[in-house]
């Protein structure tokens, strides 16, 4: 992680060792795909040489794991929460039940039906 | 009666020309899938919010300009009203032995009462 | 139990109110001829004022003004506010639409009533003025999401508490407009967009059938100015797959392996 780690931090958000791990990875990840994808393209074009697509599934697994898209996991951006995020507000339970009753979500208020 | 191929895949080049799509006649794996995939780099990257000046950094640019921070001087409020009280924060302990010195005492006190019948 | 009047709509009392002519509300609006009587209403101080009127060379009439004589107070009291203005105070006027072929769609959607339905007639009129025939403010279905979480930060998981989120929606639908008129009135309304509305709008435009013919003349005269433009852009992510299978299978390893004396060369 540390040759990915930017020197200066860029986070508004919760700072967390957890929450800059996932920056990191998102970063890397962003940065790696269309390398990624066009890796994964010529392991699944047939037309090429079966040599060719070896040598590509090689490469493709010896990439760092930072690179690959399933080891990021939304966190919470007020707590650094990794359990309980919601995706249309980024933010975990308690987080997202605390900023509700404040006023801070447009939009939201208690259900009562 | 039957069409002769080649009519059949002129046909099929010239709706693929027409409708721009792919012409693979033989139905061969091409890995195209990937190539129309969406990238979702930047999205994912996008998720934490950035670094936005605040009153701190407006503080340290311009030192010799009063920067009225509210929320800071109400910590600092609270805090001192702690303090008066006798609740600040206690102090702390610089050696290991000095931490573990009262959390043993307590703990070998509770394991010392019997239990009730 | 009725709704209180903030919350009862305003343009729900338009339908009712009559518009009467101007005489009232200019004898309400001219209770006070001068700023003078104004303010000796609110008991000012009016020296000071007058004084202070003097040091900043400010004008203020002390005197009212010379009152009409009745044939002259009558005229002006029967003149009528202009027609554009006591529109306003009316439910917005419609144009026909001769063939009802739709052509543009805008969707609002808000969390509150008031600014939505503020805006949808604020649209409407400035469709008539545009000349194009409106139809709406259609309301769709509302949309509702839960969420339901537990009303603690840690276990207790059997007292919980609903939260919801209400997005309304409303539909505008332009019938037989002219495209540029549209597009026109479009930008009129993302320019003066009011707050907490969303506006998203499907466009139709409708083509000869010499579409494709067209379209290769309208290519070829945008191409020259394309290029000057394209060369400002930056890398465009979509197409980085391309450019990066190019440069994998172009390296020297995948050279190898493509012509070679390697195992798995053949297939």
């Amino acid at each position: 992680m540390s040759q990915f780690r930017a020197k200066k931090l860029d986070l508004g958000c919760f700072i967390n060792i957890r929450v800059i791990r996932d920056h990191t990875k998102r970063k890397v990840f962003a940065e790696h795909e269309p390398e990624r994808q066009a890796l994964r393209y010529i392991i699944r074009n047939t037309t090429l040489p079966q040599r060719t697509r070896a040598q590509a599934q090689l490469q493709l697994s010896q990439m760092h794991c930072y690179t690959r898209g399933t080891q990021i996991k939304n966190r919470c951006i007020m707590g650094g929460k990794g359990r309980g995020v919601f995706r249309d507000f980024r933010l975990a339970r308690f987080q997202f039940r605390m900023n509700a009753l404040a006023g801070n979500l447009p939009g939201v208020k208690k259900a009562s039906w | 009666m039957s069409v002769p191929r080649s009519r059949i895949l002129d046909l099929m080049k010239a709706q693929c020309r027409i409708f721009s799509t792919t012409f693979n006649p033989e139905r061969l794996r091409l890995g195209n899938k990937v190539l129309r995939q969406r990238l979702r780099g930047p999205t994912l990257a996008a998720y934490y919010p950035r670094k936005v000046a605040t009153l701190k950094d407006l503080q340290n640019l311009y030192p010799t300009f009063e920067v009225v921070n509210d929320a800071e001087e109400d910590r600092l409020n609270k805090i001192k009203v702690a303090k008066m009280r006798g609740k600040g924060a206690p102090k702390k302990k610089r050696t290991a032995a000095e931490s573990k010195k009262f959390g043993k005492k307590r703990g070998g006190g509770g394991a010392a009462k019997p239990p009730p019948t | 139990m009725a709704a209180p009047s903030y919350l009862r709509s305003p343009f729900g009392a338009l339908k009712r109110i009559k518009i009467s002519p101007p005489t009232s509300t200019c004898q309400q609006r001219a209770g006070f001829n001068t700023v003078i009587e104004a303010l000796k209403d609110q008991e000012h101080d009016i020296e000071k004022l007058q004084e202070l009127a003097k040091e900043r060379n400010i004008k203020i009439d002390t005197d009212a003004p010379p009152a009409l004589d009745p044939e002259t107070q009558a005229q002006v009291s029967s003149l009528r506010l202009p027609r554009s203005v006591q529109a306003v105070y009316l439910r917005p006027l419609r144009r026909a639409a001769q063939h009802g072929i739709p052509v543009c769609d805008l969707q609002l959607r808000t969390y509150s009533v008031r600014n939505m339905e503020f805006f949808a007639d604020f649209a409407l009129r400035a469709a008539y003025y545009l000349n194009l025939p409106a139809k709406g403010p259609i309301p769709l279905p509302r949309i509702t999401e839960r969420w339901t979480v537990p009303r603690s930060n840690f276990v207790h998981k059997k007292s919980q508490e609903n939260f919801e989120r209400i997005t309304l929606r409303r539909l505008i639908q332009i019938q037989d407009g002219h495209p540029e008129t549209v597009r026109v009135w479009l930008g009129y309304l993302q320019k003066h967009a009011y707050y907490g509305v969303g506006m998203k709008a499907n466009v139709f435009e409708f083509e000869g059938l010499d579409v494709g013919k067209d379209m290769e003349a309208e290519t070829e005269r945008q191409r020259e100015g394309l290029e000057e433009k394209l060369s400002l852009f930056g890398r465009r992510t979509d197409g980085m797959t391309g450019e990066k299978i190019r440069e994998i299978l172009s390296s020297e390893t995948y050279q190898r392996t493509a012509h070679g004396d390697s195992p798995m060369m053949r297939k």
